[in-house]
């Protein structure tokens, strides 16, 4: 049984090599099949992986009230008329809610840096408690965070994020020196780690820290951004929020039947959207290759089909010979596969080359070996598929009728 | 028991509404080791006869029998057993491989065979086509030899495998009289080890290498008779 598989292996070979053109053309349905197919999986994959590294910077456990909820479809009126948020709330929160551990307050607007001549335009000017690295993923490379009291009593200190600092400090160490926030002067007391983009967005890495009390006593007015970050047991989520809930609107007075007038912001929020357009792409993805291969295949079946018309006199010396059934079936079999495992290799080849360009030059996207696996797997499938009707019609020829086959 | 057995044998073809009895109730009974010639005319049923003796073709009516065992009964793979192992076929239209070469051509039965390696099988395909006088013809393809050169490169493909039976359909028809006599050695040669040959022609004197000549004459044996070699 061995001997003819290399035999049939070696017949389809050189039958394929005899209609080279006709081969190729035949593969291309699948070569492009195996590339939606490969290249989606591994976009996934990707994306996937910059997701999970830009969910870290929000921390499962958190729970952000504000007045603008991430995802919803509520009124936009509706949402702009909401009260800004109390920041004055938080040390009620922590006291009444059972599940919250730290209770940090944030606030955010953008300015203009300056130091000397080198200026820095439209940074985020982040407002912060002195406790929130306990609830971000914020790492100070060298200097040091601020403390309670210095943000307690406003003094002007500042953190760099790592974009800001090489842009003010090309050269020199951002230490102690004074730099320009708007009007205000402040001393570089630490610099933050790398930390990499926000959902391909917003990067942590231009903007910069300073106390809470400081920026309240710098910026006034309504304007940007202000949450209260509750940070609470990550497997109490989902009942943290509804205390949290609770709390806020024991706070705010709301009675019962009427609607909140502020939103609990979670990860899983941004982790739920995520999945949808996760859906989406693969989806889309999935459509392409099942028809790509459909069509594929049916092409491969159609020549399959030409294939063993054209070979009947042969097939018909073949069982002269002796070859049985089985034999001429593998023998097409083995053809047809090969034009499909052939169309995948080159495919998965293309595939790994635009992934390996996609890593270079966008975000880390790798050729997985499940995703290769699966790739030549489906091919042969559909090779089998395929070759499937025509080879059983060969097989099931006359012997004589072949023969006399003109 | 004979070696093959043929029972009112029919084989008729419905053209139309045009009848035609290629076969017309033919019985007759070869025994192991004999060295047969059918002779008849053109469109006497010479061919059809040996396609159903060589387990290709299906009767219309009648029985076959090989070993004692009914061919009707078997099944493909037994039938492509038969083919492959029992029997070896020169096909009158040689019917060999048109982009396959000389040595390709020969080694098929031995592919088919399934107990030969295959490291062994160029050595066999070879030495068939030495015997049949081609041994410097083995990477020709069909287009690229003659007549008669491609009609031995079926005889040497209907040797290669060593099968019990021959079956020759004029299988010196294109030779010239030297090499036809030289093919003839061989087949005496192989009846002489023991093998069974049936061989279709048209010439007395290839004719008269066989001990028995059977006659067909439309469709049916007009003639069965030993010849003075037949002891
Ligand atoms: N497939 C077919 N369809 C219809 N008629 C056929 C078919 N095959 C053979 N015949 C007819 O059967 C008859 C016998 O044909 P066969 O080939 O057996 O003759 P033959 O004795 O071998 O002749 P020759 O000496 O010319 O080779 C012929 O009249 C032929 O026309
Ligand atoms: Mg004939």
């Amino acid at each position: 049984m061995k001997s003819f598989f290399w035999e049939n292996l070696r017949i389809a070979l050189s039958e394929l090599w005899a209609h080279k053109t006709r081969t190729i053309l035949t593969g291309t349905g699948i070569v492009i099949g195996i590339i939606a197919v490969s290249l989606m999986s591994t976009l996934i994959n990707g994306v996937d992986g910059l997701f999970e590294n830009s969910m870290k910077f929000l921390g499962r456990g958190n729970l952000y009230v504000e007045k603008w909820p991430w995802f919803g479809d509520e009124d936009w009126w509706t949402l702009r008329n909401r009260p800004r948020i109390e920041l004055e709330m938080a040390d009620e929160i922590l006291e009444r809610s059972e599940y919250a551990l730290v209770v940090a307050t944030e606030r955010g607007r953008s300015a203009n840096l300056s130091y000397n001549e080198l200026s820095a335009e439209n940074i985020f000017i982040h407002g912060v408690t002195a406790n929130y690295p306990e609830v971000s993923t914020v790492d100070v490379e060298f200097g040091r965070f601020f403390t309670g009291s210095e943000d307690r009593t406003g003094t002007q200190v500042i953190l760099l994020g790592s974009e800001v600092a090489k842009t003010l400090f090309p050269l020199e160490n951002p230490l102690d020196k004074l730099i320009f926030a708007g009007s205000k002067r402040f001393r570089v007391i630490g610099v933050l780690s790398e930390m990499g983009k926000f959902m391909g967005a917003f990067s942590q890495d231009t903007q910069v820290l300073i106390p809470m009390e400081t920026f309240n006593k710098i910026f006034h007015g309504p304007w940007g951004m202000r949450r209260i970050t509750v940070k609470v047991p990550e497997d109490h989520v989902e009942d943290a929020k509804e205390e949290l809930r609770g709390v806020v609107r024991v706070l705010r007075g709301l009675k019962p039947g009427e609607k909140d007038n502020f939103a609990v912001n979670q990860q899983d929020s941004f982790r739920q959207t995520y999945q949808g357009i996760k859906m989406a792409i693969g989806g889309t993805g999935l459509i392409i290759t099942a028809l790509s291969l459909l069509v594929g295949g049916i092409g491969i079946a159609n020549i399959m089909f030409v294939s063993v018309k054209e070979r009947t006199r042969e097939i018909g010396v073949r069982k002269a010979m002796g070859a049985t059934r089985s034999q001429i079936q593998g023998q097409f079999l083995i053809e047809a596969i090969l034009i499909t495992a052939t169309g995948g290799l080159v495919g998965l080849i293309v595939s790994t080359a635009v992934s390996l360009a996609i890593s270079k030059f966008l975000f880390p996207a790798s050729m997985s070996f499940g995703i290769a696996f699966m790739a030549i797997g489906l091919s042969v499938g559909v090779g089998l598929f395929a070759g499937l009707a025509p080879a059983r019609k060969g097989a099931k020829l006359d012997p004589i009728e072949a023969l006399r086959y003109e | 028991m004979p070696l093959i057995q043929v029972k009112d044998l029919y084989k008729i073809y419905q053209m139309g509404n045009v009848e035609v009895r290629a076969l017309d109730g033919v019985s007759v009974d070869i025994e192991s080791n004999e060295y047969i010639s059918i002779m008849g005319p053109s469109g006497s049923g010479k061919s059809t006869l040996m396609n159903l003796i060589g387990c290709l073709d299906t009767p219309t009516s009648g029985d076959f029998f090989m070993d004692g065992v009914n061919v009707a009964t078997m099944t493909d793979d037994e039938l492509a057993h038969i083919r492959n192992k029992q029997i070896g076929f020169v096909f009158q239209t040689f019917n060999l491989l048109p982009k396959s070469t000389s040595l390709r051509n020969v080694e098929l039965p031995l592919i088919y065979n399934g107990s030969i390696k295959a490291s062994e099988r160029k050595g066999m395909a070879i030495s068939a086509l030495e015997r049949v006088g081609l041994g410097d013809r083995t990477h020709h393809k069909p287009n690229e030899l003659s007549g008669g050169q491609r009609q031995r490169v079926a005889v040497a493909r209907a040797l290669v495998n060593d099968p019990a039976i021959i079956l020759a359909d004029e299988p010196t028809g294109n030779l010239d009289s030297k090499t036809g006599e030289e093919i003839m050695a061989l087949f005496d040669d192989l009846h002489q080890q023991g093998n069974t040959i049936i061989l279709v022609t048209h010439e007395e004197h290839i004719a008269a290498h066989a001990n028995r000549v059977v006659r067909l004459l439309d469709g049916k044996i007009s003639e069965d008779v030993l010849t003075h070699r037949a002891k």
